[in-house]
């Protein structure tokens, strides 16, 4: 359904014993989209098992868009995403890309943008950190990796961001840990933006609110690969309708809503204007669109129809 | 049906009308329309962006990187759409655009905005129809930071620069309801690159007028009191903008673009269905939303000028 951009592999290179940095390039020849400091791209591998859907971070500077880069870390526990670029992508390989995606912008007001990244949390912050080099602006990062031979982007950091960086370096007993405390002493105006593992996203952020730094300073990006659509058929009752429709494996509730007669508005069909919206009375819903916010889905009380479903075999609507 | 109602982007999907997100995927992804009256509103356009430059062009200092990617978007689209009419050619940055419409040629550095005229927004905006709108998005929020308006309907871009979506929008009566406004502001800031979005909006104005600025109401607000259940065919008409939002790629920023359609009611009526909808859309229309789009004055005696219509095609 979105639109994709045809690339192949042009180049790979081993960071790391267990990260790669992947530079792609168009199929076509032609430029690949600008993107803003931040911004990541969903690859689409075809795999045995279907279509793997993964975000990672564009790692280059915004202002090239000859190629992107890409930096993929291989996790022990790969459910297939990782282990397919490290084991079955090479030089020459072609595939399917989105465009450019940001959840994880700079802010335009901050007066200074501090950096806390763990391990392959360090990716977006490099498109960042060339964006504020370019615009004068001031910042510095906090980098944790295992050891020097672990810590991707070493030589480039230590190259372009010398007196901005600071490494912490947990299998070497000479070094110190990263920690929280640190944001305690930034002046007023500070920023703070994490990206890692969710246990230390957490604890970051738990920090920074506790030392007192309002939620719009607080910046911080997980990624999650989505998850796999549920498609069983299933049944919903109509409170206000006094009605039961079922709906069909290959049909959304929308369609059998409209299907039966129920005037129910919607615009974009694809889960992200919300005119869809409906109430929940009872059942869980599977949530597939783009416009309730995470704690919206965890109330289970109001659902796009054009697009979620449910978790068992039925739901009550208000309808 | 007339080559001109049959071009006309209606605007309703249902018998009743109440404000939501009515936006839709936009296919295919094209900014720019050319329509047969374009060199009759461009002429319009600039005259009014000579007589009355701040009404018609505003900018914040910070928005010219942001103005060339619109620059871009819009001269590239004109080319690829209408190649016949529009020719852009690149020899690194140096830009060559000719309209041939217009019989006009601009040379400039791509990026470098001593070398062209005009800001690089209010450039582009003297080539198309479209009334042109930078959005910023900034810190979780949207901002109007830039724009060129020449065909606003009831509204001016000076009073509303700096603004917030939702501040813009507050004028609107039951938009909060249920925090429609902040829904649909957060609708648009997930806006994403290569996936743009498309709305109707639609009003009613008394006389041909597509420069309906809140600055000169005195002028143009007076037709409102001399529309007849008799006249209503041909001195009423639906206004339609279509509405388009592009995610911008380098700046985050947002294009939102409107091209302004009017048809008389009488042009309208020869589509039965359309007749019949709109007639249905105007009865069942609460009064504050008659009300906040002008046509408290007036909408009694369109609506007995729709159902006379009706009834002559009943026979
Ligand atoms: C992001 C770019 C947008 C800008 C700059 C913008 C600007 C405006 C302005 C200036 C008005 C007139 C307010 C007044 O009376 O002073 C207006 C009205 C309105 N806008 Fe927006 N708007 C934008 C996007 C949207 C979107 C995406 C929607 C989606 C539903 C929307 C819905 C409306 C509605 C329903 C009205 C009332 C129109 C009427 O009843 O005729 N706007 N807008
Ligand atoms: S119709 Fe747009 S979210 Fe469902």
């Amino acid at each position: 359904m979105q639109p994709k951009i045809h690339v192949f592999v042009k180049q790979i290179i081993q960071e790391t014993p267990s990260v790669k940095r992947f530079v792609l390039v168009s199929k076509e020849g032609a430029d690949l989209p600008a993107f803003s400091a931040g911004s990541h791209v969903t690859t689409f591998l075809n795999t045995a098992a279907g279509t793997l859907e993964r975000h990672y971070s564009l790692v280059q500077a915004p202002a090239i868009t000859d190629h992107y880069e890409i930096a993929v870390q291989l996790h022990a526990q790969s459910q297939g995403g990782s282990a397919y670029w490290h084991h079955q992508v090479s030089e020459g390989t072609e595939l399917f890309i989105s465009y450019p995606k940001n959840h994880f912008s700079l802010s335009f007001r901050a007066k200074h943008h501090v950096f806390y990244a763990a391990g392959i949390g360090i990716t977006p912050f490099l498109s960042m950190m060339a964006e504020l080099v370019a615009q004068g602006r001031s910042f510095e990062l906090h980098y944790a990796a295992k050891s020097r031979e672990m810590c991707a982007f070493y030589e480039t950091l230590q190259k372009t961001y010398r007196d901005s960086c600071h490494l912490y370096l947990s299998a070497d007993p000479d070094s110190s840990r990263m920690r929280p405390d640190g944001m305690r002493q930034q002046r007023i105006g500070t920023h703070v933006y994490f990206c890692g593992p969710e246990t230390m996203v957490n604890q970051f952020q738990e920090a920074a609110r506790s030392y007192g730094y309002p939620q719009q300073s607080i910046h911080f990006e997980l990624f999650a690969p989505p998850a796999p659509m549920l498609r069983e058929p299933f049944l919903v009752e109509l409170w206000q309708s006094k009605r039961t429709i079922s709906v069909g494996s290959d049909q959304s509730l929308l369609a059998a809503l409209l299907a039966a007669g129920i005037k129910s508005p919607y615009s974009c069909r694809v889960g992200r204007c919300g005119t869809c919206a409906v109430e929940v009375l009872s059942g869980e819903v599977a949530h597939y669109d783009s416009v309730l916010s995470e704690k919206e889905r965890a109330a289970q009380d109001v659902m796009m129809t054009c697009v979620s479903r449910a978790v068992h075999n039925k739901l009550v609507l208000s309808l | 049906m007339s080559d001109q109602l049959s071009r006309f982007p209606y605007p309703f999907n249902s018998d009743t009308y109440r404000y939501s997100n009515n936006s839709v995927l936009l296919d295919p992804p094209i900014a720019i329309e050319v329509t047969p009256e374009y060199l009759e509103e461009m002429t319009l356009k600039r005259s009014l962006l000579a007589n009355h430059p701040n009404r018609c062009y505003q900018s914040l200092p910070h928005t010219i990187p942001a103005q060339w990617e619109i620059a871009s978007l819009v001269l590239h689209h004109l080319h690829e759409t209408y190649p016949e009419d529009f020719s852009l050619t690149k020899e690194g940055n140096s830009w060559t655009f000719s309209n041939h419409k217009l019989n006009e040629t601009q040379q400039f550095v791509f990026g470098d905005v001593s070398t062209l005229p005009w800001e690089p927004l209010d450039f582009v905006g003297r080539h198309v129809q479209e009334d042109l709108i930078l959005m910023g998005q900034r810190d979780g929020d949207l901002f109007l930071d830039a724009g060129q308006l020449c065909f606003p309907a009831n509204w001016s871009l000076e009073f509303n620069l700096g603004m917030n979506f939702v501040e813009i929008h507050s004028p609107i009566p039951g938009f909060a309801n249920g925090n429609l406004d902040e829904k649909i502001r957060n609708f648009i800031m997930k806006l994403e690159v290569g996936q743009p979005w498309v709305r109707r909006n639609w009003s009613l104005n008394a006389g041909k007028r597509l420069d309906a600025s809140l600055e000169t109401f005195h002028q143009w607000g007076q037709m409102r009191k001399q529309v007849t259940a008799e006249n209503a065919g041909e001195t009423v008409y639906l206004r339609v903008e279509v509405q388009k939002l592009f995610r911008l790629p380098r700046s985050h920023a947002v294009l939102f673009t409107i091209h302004s359609y009017l048809i008389t009611l009488h042009e309208l009526a020869q589509n039965r269905a359309y007749l019949e909808q709109l007639y249905h859309v105007l009865v069942e229309l609460p009064a504050f939303i008659a009300e906040y789009k002008g046509m408290k004055l007036y909408k009694q005696q369109v609506i007995q000028y729709l159902e006379y219509e009706l009834q002559k095609e009943r026979g």
